[in-house]
């Protein structure tokens, strides 16, 4: 007989199939710092700070980005060391800025926070004033540390006089925090005067004595210990212009800015009125100039003598210097008419793409989750007859804003090729649906290999391929670049653990190395990461973010789930056209879910290859790899196999297990492909 | 959202439809001696008989049985092909005119849906008839074209239930008239007011007041205003004015004979201003220092003081946040929504100019972060959509008919249609991060839009007016908004105006609020004339506005009427009370049994004039039920303001209410453990829920009604607290269910 309900058995059997897969977690636990209480503090003091975090078991030295700061454990009366206490000393030498912290732990260094450096007095509010009598005060030129409670609003309170000007910021996203700030300036009885919820300065002149309200609260009204900001409060001169913003953390597409040798500060200076054809800025070629879009609708035209057949690059920085603009360029010639000018364009130039397809909002990964383009500029102007041609350059955002903050610097230049880099802790869909977006620690387990995404973003032509690599790693951790072939932008950086890696940590050197004009030259690798480990990227949208230091430690308290590495060690050897066969040993040291793991192959000539079956019950495998499907021509070759796993984990023995899925690498084998004799 | 406008149309067309059927007069030469001409002497024929109507033969209507006309003869070379040239030679017969499928299904002969349009013996079947006879001529080089059409007299004033004929003559290009007074289409503004017959003839009912009536003919249209005076006009000298507002009222009022009601007292005034601009009842210290206070300027300080404050930023963004679509689709809507309202509310703080807001929404570039406006282009993706909100929004004009024919009550083209949409035509957009949120820019180019009928490429035109051309490097939004806050626009200011101005008297000077055009005049034209001039002059400052409207004796004037004016609907010689809109009626009864309201997301005390957006009616009952927006259009119209049984039976039942009336820390239970007097308890409920003290009958009856016994459900005595705090809940209840609490009058 056939069911009545066939609907409701389906979801039955559905839910009956989802539900394992639903027990399971995303990635093995990494050490994560996530908030310090207070969030910075002033140069040449010495205070107390409270952190808290993800997997920070047995928490060791809290280390600063500089030397200049430093941590002590505190000890109660009993001389027991807190877990989460310390005192932070900042040297007088330290400069104002931001540094990052982070804590040794069982598993190894943690993820790191910002940690704020300044030079104003620091104070901590104890808890959100949710209430205009209950509003806590804040010194004049000081810096007040807080949280923003959970549906309600925080309050500051001030005395001032009529006449003064007060200029009031609240850091918070440019410090990692999840707060996405409203700062609102409010009389003693909590009416609101005036409200900034753009993240920008708020400008206060007094109009009466009286106590002033600093209300501050999250745009959806969220709080708790990661909604944290750092309050600053300062007295200036009427006529004084407004001072910059407390520092912030720099976006991942500013890793290609500076180009490599730009000196600190332009050599010219845009000149208004410009914005009409009539009225553009003569300059000379090349040029290295600062402006600012603005007024609204600021367009800003330069104009200069070329000859047929020149080549010059035009870039752009605003965006990347951390403005919300999105420069557009135009080149015409310009052909002079005693009647009217006769324009013709020349080039368009607007955003500077990703080098790799970024992940968008699909169901799942479909790139990774971060983005080294940019709204700038960057591109070749081509002259294709003599005469006058004429820039104009405007902020596609810039419409309605009048905001000289909004400064650009335009570069244009003969061709100097070259490269930057940045690099991130790879993603890939783990599970159905999988949208984790995780800041990923390189903290090693012994016998792991961790695989980092490495994009470079080419410069005025510059093609050839790029060798990576990493120094300054600690004892028993290797780092196998797989390069960066001609004219691609991506590559991978393998960072492996032996298996007894002494527990340890170093800021590794991580850097790019190529052949430009003959020259060997050598750029760093900047590292990126996400702020927060954010488990679903539809409901919290991620905040990538450019690392201080490439920090690599190892745990050497945890072993991996499995390591997987070539039976023999040395380049294996092919000839072009024929089949590569790689026997495996897997070192297992844990149980997993189901029999085999699918793979794919990373490392360029290889990566076209099928998926692989990798059976994990057993002790060895072997995988062949078809050199004539491939077409892989004759080379050195570094490639590693990849996928995912559903390890059965537990920290302690005592401890339930738990299935978590995480990306496995295999070590990195070594090919030569030799080439087919000729018949 | 149905179109307005073509509601408007159908019973129209329907009343046509059931009509005798209309004749035509021929008055200028020997019609039959001479070739007839198609446009002039058929289309009209066919209009006024409602072939080409929508529920008919229009195409915009689908066409009944595939005869497509254009509506209502907008395009009559398209109609007269359709004629002609289809329908398989069937509908035109030459050669025996009488069997031609027009005539003979217009006329009944054979059976025909929609009834007997033209009878045998009519004008128009003669002339129908003729024009097949004489082979069907679209039109001679020479023949004159209609210039315009007028409507004598243009203007009148009517007595109460009189009749007024109207005559229609339609002018030529060679100079000649026609009287098409049976020909041309009719359509009062105010059917309560007047009605006016298919042959032109007005009929006044019994309210006094301005009334206009459309006059179409071939696409062409004017108005007849006519003033309707009350029957037994007052001889009272006028009152002093207060402001420039009331010397408009007044002259209005005396050309229709209609005096004014009294001064409202100080109690009415507080609370009704109160509500009206920061969205809130008075609290209990306002009110008791404005009742006590002797200085003469109290009301405007007043006024002052409620513009000042954040609670009308709040009220005044709730209002535009629905209009402007702020809707949460999906739950990841939250951050753009929060923005968004944050921005208007902002804006309205800090008293942004109205040009300047509205400029910064139009041309809205960046991320939603960034620039919350942005979020508008989140809601609103099309260009032709974006016109039509704007265009109806922000210059009070609907397009929306002109998209697809000629608008039927204005002079708007499918051309001045996609003239203004090519505005928005060049709008970039860029992925994020955030799901369906997108980054907004001017795209370079050349704004253009194609008409899809005609095939042309338009440039952007801003209503008739030249913008002048626009380079690929401009973003034409900006233009758009540099010609919509230019003094001379006509449509800018005027339809900001009148929306305030039906939100302080319920009435709008032109009904409704966005649907200004010719044809639809205003009750007070000069009044609205100066409201303009006042609001450009003062740089488009929103709060001057409020100020001046509130400030006027006018908006002071008590809603109780005398003997003459209470049939009044539009004049503003008295108050007209309204019920509280939704969010204000739930804040005003959280307030009165000081049992908050709490709204997901929100902090505790968020009122429900503050909310960003319509999520949070899914949560209230309270809200549905009072018919709180989705922000699905840009009408005020999709607020309910009418009053409903399920409103009173909520208030009388429902258990949100009696939650609040029963809350631990509600108004019944602390004044029940209060240990002032129950004098003192009975006037602070009556100034908290009327802003007034009661009056001594009904203090009598409170102070009786408080000091009954209670018994539990167990049929025990309650204690005497007890009793008294079931009994002021009773009480509570009682004056919540008043029509003076539900009601701003």
């Amino acid at each position: 007989m056939m069911p009545r309900f066939p609907a409701l058995l389906a979801f039955v059997g559905l839910v009956m199939v989802a539900s394992p897969v639903r027990s399971q977690s995303v990635c093995l636990p990494a050490p994560r710092l996530l908030t310090t209480m207070p969030m910075g503090g002033q140069v040449g003091s010495e205070f107390e700070i409270t952190i808290s975090g993800e997997h920070l078991e047995q928490p060791g030295e809290l280390r600063f980005s500089d030397p200049r700061i430093t941590a002590a454990v505190v000890h109660d009366d009993a001389g027991k060391p807190s877990t989460n206490r310390y005192t932070v000393t900042i040297a007088a030498d330290c400069p104002p800025g931001l540094y990052e912290a982070s804590i040794m732990t069982r598993l190894g260094l943690s993820a790191p926070r910002i940690f704020t450096v300044d030079t104003m007095a620091e104070s901590a509010q104890a808890k959100p004033a949710t209430s205009a009598t209950e509003a806590t005060t804040i010194a004049v030129n000081s810096v007040c540390n807080a949280i923003a409670a959970a549906r309600g609003i925080n309050h500051h309170r001030f005395d001032a006089k009529q006449g003064q000007r007060f200029v009031i910021d609240c850091a918070a996203r440019g410090i990692d925090s999840k707060l996405k700030p409203v700062v609102i300036l409010a009389d003693a009885t909590g009416r609101d005067l005036v409200a900034e919820r753009g993240g920008g300065l708020l400008d206060f002149n007094v109009p009466a004595d009286g106590t002033y309200l600093i209300k501050v609260h999250d745009l959806t009204f969220q709080g708790g210990p990661y909604f944290f900001y750092r309050l600053a409060l300062r007295e200036i001169q009427a006529d004084s212009d407004l001072p910059e913003r407390m520092a912030s953390t720099r976006a991942v597409n500013a890793a290609a800015w500076p180009p490599h040798g730009l000196p600190p500060k332009s050599t010219s200076q845009e000149a208004e009125p410009n914005d009409q054809h009539h009225q553009a800025q003569r300059i000379e070629l090349p040029c290295d100039l600062t402006g600012s879009f603005a007024p609204e609708a600021d367009i800003d035209r330069f104009e200069f003598t070329a000859k047929k057949g020149d080549v010059w690059w035009i870039e752009v920085a605003s965006n990347r210097l951390g403005r919300p603009t999105d420069p557009t360029l135009v080149v015409q010639h310009i052909e002079p008419s005693e009647q009217e000018e006769q324009r013709s364009d020349v080039l368009q130039l607007t955003d500077i793409p990703s080098p790799v397809k970024v992940s968008g909002n699909n169901y799942a990964y479909d790139g990774p989750p971060y983005n080294a383009g940019s709204s700038d500029i960057l591109g070749k102007l081509e002259i294709q007859q003599d005469g006058l041609h004429r820039i104009q350059l405007s902020d596609a955002f810039g419409g309605t804003r009048n905001d000289p903050r909004n400064v650009y610097r335009l570069v244009i230049r003969k061709a100097s090729p070259d490269f930057a880099l940045v690099a991130w802790a790879m993603h890939m869909e783990l599970r159905n649906g999988d949208r984790n977006a995780l800041s990923k620690p390189i903290t090693l387990r012994g016998g792991a290999t961790m695989a980092l995404e490495v994009v470079a973003i080419r410069r005025d032509g510059f093609t050839g391929e790029i060798e990576l690599a990493m120094d300054n790693l600690p004892d028993g951790v290797t780092a196998t670049g797989l390069r960066i072939p001609a004219g691609k932008s991506r590559g991978i950086m393998l960072i492996s653990a032996a298996e007894g890696a002494p527990r340890g940590v170093s800021s590794a050197t991580f850097y790019g190395q190529a052949e430009i004009d003959g020259k060997s030259v050598r750029r760093p690798c900047r590292l990126a990461s996400m702020a927060w480990p954010v488990t679903n990227h539809w409901s919290e949208i991620p905040s990538p973010r450019l690392l201080h230091e490439v920090a690599v430690s190892v745990s050497g308290n945890e072993l991996a789930p499995i390591t997987i590495s070539p039976r023999e060690e040395g380049i294996l050897q092919v000839t072009q056209g024929q089949k590569l066969t790689i026997p495996l040993i897997h070192m297992r040291r844990s149980e997993f879910s189901g029999s085999t793991m699918s793979v794919r192959t990373m490392g360029t000539g290889f990566e076209q290859a099928p998926k692989l079956d990798i059976p994990l019950g057993d002790d060895t495998s072997e995988v062949t790899l078809d050199l004539a499907a491939l077409k892989t021509p004759p080379g050195q070759y570094q490639i590693a196999f990849y996928g995912g796993a559903v390890a059965k984990y537990r920290a302690n023995e005592t401890d339930k297990t738990k299935d978590i899925v995480d990306i496995v690498v295999s070590k990195p084998i070594s090919i030569e492909v030799k080439p087919a004799e000729s018949p | 959202m149905a179109n307005p406008s073509v509601n408007r149309l159908t019973p129209l067309l329907l009343a046509i439809a059931v009509s005798v059927v209309a004749s035509a007069r021929l008055t200028h030469g020997e019609e039959s001696a001479k070739k007839i001409n198609f446009v002039n002497d058929i289309v009209p024929i066919l209009t006024k008989s409602g072939c080409n109507a929508g529920v008919c033969h229009a195409k915009a209507g689908g066409g009944q049985n595939g005869f497509q006309l254009s509506l209502l003869g907008f395009e009559p070379e398209q109609d007269y092909q359709t004629l002609v040239s289809q329908g398989r030679g069937r509908r035109l017969f030459p050669a025996a005119p009488d069997t031609s499928l027009l005539l003979q299904k217009a006329s009944g002969q054979v059976p025909h849906g929609g009834g007997i349009r033209l009878p045998r013996d009519s004008d128009g079947y003669a002339m129908l008839r003729l024009w097949i006879e004489q082979g069907t001529p679209l039109s001679n080089a020479d023949d004159p074209m209609l210039t315009h059409i007028e409507v004598v007299p243009p203007s009148s004033t009517v007595a109460i239930g009189s009749k007024q004929p109207l005559r229609s003559i339609a002018h030529f290009s060679d100079g000649t008239t026609r009287d098409v007074t049976n020909l041309a289409l009719y359509e009062s503004n105010q059917d309560a007011l007047a009605e006016v017959s298919e042959e032109g003839v007005m009929q006044v009912h019994d309210i006094p007041g301005k009334v206009a009536v459309m006059v179409r003919y071939q696409g062409r249209v004017t108005v007849h205003n006519a003033s309707i005076p009350l029957s037994e006009p007052t001889t009272d000298p006028l009152p002093e004015t207060g402001n420039f507002i009331d010397e408009w009222v007044l002259a209005n009022l005396q050309s229709i004979g209609m005096p004014i009601s009294d001064e409202c007292d100080d109690a009415t005034f507080l609370r009704r201003v109160s509500l009206d601009i920061a969205g809130r009842l008075p609290t209990l210290a306002e009110t008791r220092q404005f009742l006590s206070d002797e200085n003469p300027d109290k009301r405007s300080v007043a006024i002052d003081r409620l513009l000042q404050g954040g609670d009308y930023a709040d009220y005044f963004a709730n209002k535009w946040t629905a209009l402007l679509k702020n809707r949460r689709d999906e739950a990841s809507d939250i951050t753009s929504n929060f923005a968004f309202h944050a921005w208007i509310r902002d804006s309205l703080l800090a008293n942004k100019p109205y040009d300047q807001l509205v400029r910064e929404l139009l041309a809205a570039s960046g991320t939603v972060l960034g620039n919350p406006p942005v979020a508008w282009y989140k809601r609103v993706k099309e260009p032709k959509q974006q016109m039509e909100d704007v265009a109806q929004l922000f210059l009070g004009v609907r397009m929306q008919c002109a998209q697809c024919h000629h608008h039927p009550f204005e002079s708007w083209s499918q051309a001045d249609y996609y003239s203004l949409s090519a505005f928005f035509t060049q709008i970039g957009r860029k992925p994020t991060a955030v799901r369906g949120e997108d980054m907004i820019f001017h795209q370079r180019g050349m704004a253009e839009a194609k008409n899809p009928i005609t095939g042309e490429v338009l440039r952007p035109v801003a209503l008739g007016d030249s913008v002048g051309d626009i380079p690929p490097d401009a973003d034409p939004r900006l233009r758009l908004a540099d010609w919509m806050g230019d003094p001379n626009n006509p449509f800018f200011a005027k339809a900001l105006v009148n929306r305030y101005w039906k939100h302080f008297f319920s009435q709008g000077l032109i009904e409704p609020e966005d649907d200004i055009r010719e044809t639809n005049p205003p009750t007070n034209p000069e009044l609205l004339r100066a409201l303009e001039d006042h609001f450009r002059s003062s740089g488009f400052d929103l709060k001057e506005l409020v100020r001046v409207i509130t400030n006027s004796r006018t908006y002071q004037l008590s809603p109780q009427p005398n003997k003459q004016n209470v049939v009044d609907r539009q004049n503003y010689s008295r108050f007209y009370p309204r019920r509280l809109q939704a969010e204000v009626m739930l804040d005003a009864i959280d307030r009165v049994t000081e049992s908050q309201t709490s709204f997901a997301n929100l902090p505790i005390g968020t009122r429900a004039i503050a909310l960003p957006d319509n999520s949070y009616n899914k949560a209230s009952p309270f809200l549905r039920v009072f018919g709180r927006p989705e922000g699905l259009s840009v009408c005020e119209c999709e607020r309910v303001r009418s009053a409903s049984l399920a409103q009173s039976l909520h208030l009388m039942n429902a258990k949100d209410i009696k939650a609040k009336l029963s809350a631990p820390n509600g108004t019944a239970n602390r004044l029940a453990k209060d240990s002032r007097s129950i004098a003192e308890k009975i006037d602070e409920l009556y100034l908290l829920a009327f802003s007034r003290y009661p009056t001594p009958k009904e203090f009598q009856t409170a102070q009786s009604y408080l000091g009954e016994p209670r018994n539990s459900a167990d049929n025990k005595p309650l204690s005497q607290e007890a009793a008294l705090q079931e009994n002021l809940q009773d009480l509570i209840w009682a004056l919540i269910n008043t029509k003076e609490f539900q009601f701003n009058h």
